[in-house]
């Protein structure tokens, strides 16, 4: 029984953490006079309760899903990989670029998804090099690389990429590399069946593969792994690139498959953030590559229905986003205390060590 | 207290009008607080609120993704009798979902969605921005300081407004100067595209950098970044030991001459979003709403240079805002008035008269659209020292 124990523990845990979150919002409103429970209704009627909304949860967890990977198989590794958001502007970059060629469709938007993932793997390249040879943590070198990739995008989008008679944004994405949408008057693209078919992959590749089992094993326990002749160099420069490639992934499907404008605006005022938000969703998942997929949708539907709470219920933006903070912060809780325990636990043996 | 606050809440549930309509107010990633833009849409819609006896909504974008589904969502409703876009970044979302709702009303602030039920509010700020720019021209002159600045947002076709009637208005002044002095006047234009309308960091550092080089005068043309550019202004006021310019900064859509204790806000080029919406929502109440473009200039009161009356208005809307007390309200005014009448009063006169010139049409502001016709005001203009 302890193997269906150890199966579902993690899903008890999460529903007890979200109820307390639930818990912790409607003590949030109610300090500042809102009604939290037809504010709640209003959230999961508009998220999950009709076409539309579900559809729109699905669109909102189409990127979360894609850089919520690049942070989970970074942790299964035992690496800290925050560099999403960087790898993710690049994707997006290279998607648009693509946009300047002339192709037939469906090649052009499989090209395009190519390249995204190829500028996310580049975008990694050098922390994982840095990493791997010089022992440099990737932490550091990551946030860097977002900061250096977010003044490079910035620097693109206003100068390169630009749209030469709407200079608020890039050129749009052509026609012949849209994703297709999968329901008329929603946003819901062909992107969701991408996000959920690489995590599908990862998810082979982490628990059905030698390798994958190796990079697992090296982030269990890193001195165990080595005893046993597993390669680090080789794992952190794998784990970078597939991480580097989803993450890519999730600009491209963003700026390929959302409408209306098919283009980052200046400012990547419409792709900022799904790099860090895809952590958050990484640990609602359990840092598992399935449990981020109803994670994400969860995510998604938060922010689709939080649309709705200020329409419908009244409940001021900044309140909005204070519960949906309070919510996604309980759920992430009981995977940030694991991993912090590793953490910890490392930490004190290379103290003993030394 | 208590019951005193319950009854009137009772009275005031009692005494409430039946509702005449619902207006949604979208408003873009720059959100509420900026004390310009956005507030200004909340303003102008209140106030109609207020007058008609509607009910507003207010709904603000956590990014840019955020438009379609907030426009959409609103719509879907169906309980909106407007809906108003705050901000030419919802237009292409407004452009997807207008003809999807064909039966809903909908108006856009500072762009043209070209729909049978969509109202296109936008202003000739081009117009307003040839006064301040004269004004600025006219004070480096008589001050002796070699440059004015302005601090812009995004490179964005609305923005070409401001850039060219603003270095139109430098080129007038800088004339007008040598015109009434008979000396020769040397001033240049300091001017950065800081790709933000955010960022008020950089709204700052881009103005120190314009008040090193002597600029006597930062146009804020960046919305919520004027507070950067203020703090710039203060601290090289604080450095010289004096509180009131110059060096000014510039306001910009709202009445922003009321911060910085009135002596620091020489005047601003008010476009005002707020009659914008206020309009919009007359037209429904009305029954007079139909779609097309509606154009705000110096005529119909869309944008203006600020005068006593509107520093009045605009202390009320900085009290509500929470931004000034009460207390600070004589003081500021007095401070106003100090600073405007520090200035020689033939200024303010050429000032007049370019507005009655542009008025009666004697004077033709560039109004640049393209990057092309950017450029080429740019060349007419170049304004190098």
């Amino acid at each position: 029984m302890s193997w269906l124990w150890r199966g579902f523990r993690p899903i008890l845990e999460s529903v007890l953490a979200g109820l307390i979150g639930l818990g912790a919002g409607a003590l949030i409103m109610r300090a500042w006079g809102y009604h939290p429970w037809s504010a709640y209704v209003v959230l999961f009627k508009e998220s999950f309760g009709s076409g539309y909304g579900l559809a729109s949860a699905l669109a909102n967890a189409t990127p979360l899903i894609l850089t919520a990977l690049t942070f989970a198989i970074g942790a299964r590794a035992g690496l800290f990989i925050i560099g999403a958001e960087g790898m993710m502007y690049m994707g997006a970059m290279g998607a648009v670029a693509l946009s300047l060629f002339k192709l037939p469709a469906g090649i052009h938007a499989l090209l395009a998804l190519l390249c995204a993932a190829a500028a996310g793997i580049l975008w990694g390249l050098i922390p994982a090099l840095l990493r791997a040879y010089r022992g440099v943590h990737e932490v550091i070198s990551t946030i860097m690389f977002n900061w250096l990739s977010h003044f490079l995008a910035f620097y693109l989008v206003a100068n390169v990429l630009v749209d030469p008679v709407r200079a608020e944004k890039t050129l749009s994405v052509a026609k012949t590399s849209r994703l297709p949408l999968l329901m008329r008057g929603t946003d819901l693209s062909l992107g969701i069946v991408v996000a959920g078919f690489f995590a599908l992959l990862l998810y082979v590749f982490l628990w059905h593969t030698v390798i994958g089992y190796e990079a697992r094993a090296a982030g269990a326990n890193p001195h165990a792994a080595r005893y046993g002749g597993v390669s680090p160099q080789k794992t952190v420069l794998l784990v970078f690139a597939l991480g580097g490639a989803v993450a890519g992934l999730a600009g491209a499907v963003e700026v390929m498959g959302r409408p209306p404008t098919y283009a980052v605006y200046s400012g990547l005022t419409n792709i900022a953030g799904f790099g860090f938000d895809g952590i958050g969703v990484a640990m609602i998942g359990r840092i598992h590559p399935l449990g981020i997929i109803p994670a994400a949708v969860f995510y998604g539907g938060l922010q689709a229905g939080a649309r709705l709470m200020q329409m419908e219920a009244g409940v001021p933006f900044e309140m909005v986003r204070a519960v949906q903070g309070a919510i996604v912060l309980a759920l992430a809780l009981p995977e940030l205390t694991r991993i912090l325990k590793v953490f910890g636990r490392r930490l004190k043996v290379r103290r003993e060590q030394a | 207290m208590k019951r005193f606050l319950l009854a009137s809440l009772v009275l005031a549930v009692l005494s409430m009008p039946v509702l005449a309509g619902r207006v949604a107010l979208i408003l873009d990633v720059g959100g509420r607080g900026d004390l310009s833009f956005n507030d200004m849409g909340f303003k102008g819609t209140e106030e109609a609120c207020a007058d008609f006896g509607w009910e507003m909504v207010e709904i603000q974008s956590a990014t840019s993704a955020d438009y379609l589904p907030n426009i959409r969502n609103a719509a879907r409703t169906g309980k909106f009798d407007l809906i108003i876009c705050v901000g030419f970044l919802l237009a292409d979302a407004l452009s997807e979902v207008a003809p999807e709702f064909p039966n809903q009303k909908f108006a856009i602030i500072d762009a043209v969605v070209s729909h049978p039920n969509v109202l296109s509010i936008v202003f000739e700020e081009q117009e307003g921005s040839a006064l301040v720019g004269a004004l600025a021209g006219m004070l480096a002159a008589e001050y002796g300081y070699p440059y004015v600045g302005v601090v812009l947002g995004i490179e964005i076709p609305v923005l070409y407004h401001f850039e060219g009637g603003y270095r139109f208005g430098i080129d007038w002044g800088l004339k007008k100067y040598e015109e009434v002095t008979g000396k020769k006047a040397d001033v240049g234009l300091l001017w950065v595209y800081t790709g933000t309308f955010s960022d008020i960091a950089k709204g700052k550092a881009a103005a120190e950098a314009q008040l090193e080089q002597g600029a006597v005068a930062v146009y804020n043309v960046a919305g919520p970044l004027g507070i950067g550019i203020l703090e710039a202004v203060t601290a090289k006021l604080a450095k010289e030991g004096r509180e009131a310019g110059p060096p000014f900064m510039i306001g910009v859509d709202a009445n922003q001459d009321w911060m910085g204790d009135g002596n620091k806000v020489v005047a601003s080029m008010m476009k005002r979003v707020d009659v914008g919406c206020y309009t919009a929502i007359k037209m429904v109440h009305e029954g007079t709403f139909q779609g097309g473009v509606l154009s705000l200039g110096l005529k119909n009161k869309g944008v203006a240079i600020s005068r006593y009356q509107d520093l009045l208005d605009f202390i009320d809307f900085g009290i509500k805002a929470g931004a000034i007390t009460e207390a600070d309200r004589e003081r500021i005014i007095e401070n106003w008035k100090a600073m405007r009448e520090a200035i020689p009063q033939w200024i303010w006169q050429a000032v007049d008269e370019l507005e009655v010139k542009i008025l009666s049409g004697e004077i033709v502001v560039p109004k640049p659209e393209t990057r092309e016709e950017m450029l080429a005001v740019r060349a007419e203009y170049p304004l190098t020292r």
